[in-house]
């Protein structure tokens, strides 16, 4: 029951935004056609207007592409007439989805590791280097750490080629660079949520009973600080492996990134709509899928629909 | 077992020494019969259409231009020289032509290339259902122009296939630049039955057939193009590359960096922090780019509604300060407005033309004054410039802001808009100074010059002169050549006397080449034709 409740309300909510965008979209100045080359005649663009129902009002268009999104039938771009936007998705997502899970498993790992790490060695040595890597990494901005990446391990030392996609040697820079910042925001709230947890009573019951070092950090520590991470790696999972702009246009990876800044760029409206629904849609997927996951980490939470 | 360690290193000390030994050896030696005929090169983006009928952009045009061939093409001097067809016959009134395709033009197929092939490619163009945004370049076509706004039918159009290989072509008038124009990608044939089996049929190497040097033959979206020597090539000889790969690396310090790792053979656009250092190596070339950069002058809009005020305004920029310490990428100062880059009988018709006015702040000043005291200012009105938001547009624009207020003593404001905005903008006239680029797809003073036609949709400035419109309008039927040219250079010198528009630069393209290749070729309006490549070392 609670979760045919969640399926219709995430139907719903994806309804709603893609609503939303499809009307704020038409808002924003601009042609789609609109060229500083050869400025089309009226008849022409009329042809082409056609092709994608823009000649119809605007309520005619939304109902024509609510009744295609229906089917899953996403359109076919404006900006590369040859490619339909599913296939766009289609081609895009997988780069982006392996380049994203790659770069989660390193910040998770090495994130969670520092964090506890820090936490354990409070205002020690230990403390102050994971929490410098911590700030390093949230302060220099990908576009910086990219480059710097790419002239050590690619140009100066040669260990790795310096961009484009095919092997699995490709996928490393990328991924350390992409992983970076969420592996900083990770180990930040993990420290800080650890410290609290370390400070609570029961631990200091269970340290007191005689509890073994490792298995009061593992079983009480761990366990309970870990909770708040698990509520905002889902949103930052999602962004992850929805693909990047920054990172897949510095490394040629043939990922979906670019089309989520290009296509408003464009005005290509099939694009616009195709990624903040294939976006949503993960987003809500993945939420309701964290909301469940809980119930295994935290046997405390319940799955009901409405209050206790 | 230090002994053991030792003579181990030895060996190995050894063995590299004549590892290189070997290599280089191969070098000197080595005939190019061994070295693998591939390059790979860098298109930058996803070619959007690699379907004739349908690309309209530089990127899909250098795949195009590589796989497809059409009436004509071009020799390696850039000259329009016959194609596919073996023949042509053109009738006394210049308005009838009669195509002869080689016997031997055969698609990637192995089917023969017919006239059929040209007829259905071309009035697939004009059928308004395929929406091609290119299709008004066939309007020197008799009946292209109604049949494509449809007002006429298929039938009307003048393009017929007399048999086979008998391919007439009626214009609608004579047209000087009828073989120029017909290299254009939008004139390639394509196969009737390929494209009705397959909406989506050149979205994929499966179901693409071409009929020119090269063959599709790999296409993964965002990532790479490959395209493959076409055996079925009637002119197969001339063609040495085996395999051209097109990456598709957007970011300009990456393909630097890949082509310095040799991942990359060939780059453009360089990023503008490396031309100093890579100015003088042998990979570097720079060639001029057909095109023109500008700020339009809204001549509705005060103050530009006065010439004088607006020649004030374009005497007073330093074009060559401009390009040597601003924009920085080899740019040629612009004093007129078709760049060089067109080969008539008399020579380069930029040079022929020259330049049109020389940079003069004191003269600048006073031609500022004389126009206020025509329009009986004591005040200039203010003066935005107009620009579309992106960095190296505003470090030209802020250059010129600074230059206005030291050589004529006026204080303009600057503001940018994002692109498409920006088009609306300009498009409406709410403007009085705005930049704008003007790139040649083909390389005549004509694409450049109808630019501000009267009612060129493209001429955003209100600027309409009949005597400019007239001198055009004759130029175009036109057969002689050189009193075709001279009509183009009284027509610019008639725009360059109003200038409704201020020329800053022309276009220059940057490239590395790796100097394992010979008989590359760089046109001036397209990217590297590959056509007669051949890889000479490794």
């Amino acid at each position: 029951m609670y979760i045919l409740k969640r399926l219709i309300t995430m139907l719903v909510t994806i309804w709603v935004i893609a609503s939303l965008t499809f009307f704020i979209m038409k808002i924003i100045p601009g042609d789609p056609f609109a060229s500083d080359a050869d400025v089309l005649p009226e008849e022409v663009l009329q042809n082409i207007r056609a092709k994608y129902n823009l000649d119809e009002p605007i309520p005619v268009q939304y109902v024509l592409y609510m009744k295609d999104l229906a089917t899953f039938d996403l359109g076919i771009s404006i900006e590369s007439e040859s490619r339909t936007v599913n296939g766009i998705i289609w081609d895009g997502a997988p780069a982006s989805a392996l380049l994203g899970t790659q770069a989660m498993v390193i910040a998770l790992i090495f994130g969670l590791l520092l964090g506890i790490v820090a936490a354990l060695n409070h205002n020690k040595m230990l403390d102050y280097f994971s929490m410098f890597i911590a700030i390093v990494g949230i302060s220099v901005p990908s576009f910086i750490l990219a480059p710097l990446l790419i002239n050590y391990f690619a140009v100066d030392w040669q260990m790795l080629p310096v961009a484009s996609w095919g092997t699995w040697q490709h996928s490393i820079l990328p991924s350390v660079a992409l992983a970076a910042t969420p592996l900083a925001v990770i180990a930040r709230f993990m420290r800080s949520s650890m410290l609290e947890v370390m400070n609570q009573n029961y631990i200091k019951t269970a340290d007191a009973k005689g509890l073994p070092t490792t298995k009061l950090v593992i079983r009480h520590g761990i366990r309970n600080a870990i909770l708040p991470v698990v509520s905002f790696i889902g949103p930052l999972f999602v962004a992850l492996i929805t693909g990047t702009f920054v990172i897949e246009k510095i490394f040629a990876i043939p990922g979906i990134g670019r089309y989520f800044v290009d296509s408003i760029f464009n005005r290509d409206y099939p694009v616009i709509m195709g990624t903040t629904i294939f976006f949503s849609s993960i987003l809500v997927l993945t939420l309701f899928l964290i909301d469940i996951s809980y119930r295994f980490i935290d046997p405390r939470i319940k799955l009901t629909s409405g209050g206790d | 077992m230090k002994k053991w360690l030792s003579g181990f290193l030895l060996v190995l000390a050894v063995g590299l020494v004549l590892a290189g030994c070997k290599s280089e050896g191969a070098a000197d030696q080595g005939s190019t019969e061994d070295i693998d005929q591939e390059i790979v090169v860098n298109a930058m983006s996803e070619p959007p259409d690699l379907d004739p009928a349908l690309a309209t952009d530089t990127t899909s045009g250098w795949v195009l231009d590589h796989v497809f061939e059409g009436l004509y093409t071009k020799d390696k001097e850039g000259n329009p020289v016959l194609g596919t067809a073996s023949d042509v016959q053109v009738s006394e009134d210049g308005k009838t032509y009669t195509f002869t395709i080689r016997d031997d033009a055969t698609w990637s197929d192995g089917s023969p290339v017919t006239a059929q092939d040209f007829e259905y490619g071309w009035k697939r163009v004009l059928n308004p259902d395929t929406g091609s945004s290119f299709a008004f370049y066939m309007y020197y076509i008799k009946g292209a122009e109604a049949y494509n706004k449809g007002e006429a039918s298929v039938d009307d159009v003048g393009v017929t296939a007399k048999d086979e290989k008998t391919l007439v072509v009626d214009l609608e008038a004579p047209l000087g630049y009828f073989d120029e124009l017909l290299t254009m990608w939008t004139f390639y044939p394509v196969k009737q039955d390929v494209v009705e089996s397959d909406a989506n049929w050149s979205a994929s190497e499966d179901t693409y057939v071409s009929n020119g040097p090269f063959k599709l033959t790999s296409w993964e979206h965002d990532s790479q193009v490959v395209i493959e020597k076409n055996e079925e090539y009637w002119d197969k000889g001339v063609v040495k590359l085996d395999k051209v790969t097109y990456e598709m690396v957007n970011d300009a310090t990456t393909y630097y960096q890949m082509f310095k790792t040799n991942e990359l053979d060939l780059i453009q656009t360089l990023p503008t922090d490396v031309i100093d250092q890579e100015k003088d190596s042998e990979e570097y070339k720079e060639t001029p780019y057909f095109g023109t950069y500008m700020y339009m002058f809204n001549v509705d809009k005060e103050p530009f509604t006065n010439a004088k005020i607006r020649r004030a305004f374009t005497l007073a920029v330093d074009r060559t300060s401009l390009t040597e310490n601003v924009s920085k990428a080899g740019e040629t100062p612009a004093y007129a407005f078709v760049p060089e880059g067109v080969e008539t009988p008399e020579g380069d018709f930029r040079e022929i033309g020259g330049a049109y006015f020389e940079e003069d702040a004191e003269k600048a000043k006073q031609l500022l004054q004389e126009g206020m005291e025509e329009e009986g200012w004591d005040e200039l009105p203010e003066v935005t410039l107009l620009y579309n938001t992106s960095e190296n547009h505003k470090k030209i624009a802020e250059a010129v802001q600074e230059m206005y207020s030291k050589n004529l003593g006026v204080d303009i404001k600057l503001s940018n808009q994002e692109w498409k905005t920006y088009l609306d903008t300009t498009e409406q006239g709410n403007f009085q100074m705005a930049r704008m680029g003007w790139i040649g797809v083909l390389v005549d003073p004509v694409v450049i010059l109808d630019y501000y036609l009267g009612d060129s949709p493209n001429n955003r400035t209100n600027w309409v002169n009949e005597e400019y419109d007239e001198l055009i309008a004759q130029a175009k039927v036109e057969q002689d050549e050189q009193k075709r040219y001279d009509l183009l250079h009284q027509a610019e010198e008639v725009l360059m006397e109003d200038l409704p528009f201020n020329p800053i630069y022309h276009y220059t393209n940057t490239y590395l080449t790796s100097q394992n290749f010979k008989d590359i070729v760089y046109p001036v309006n397209r990217y590297p034709y590959l056509k007669w490549a051949q890889k000479v070392s490794e």
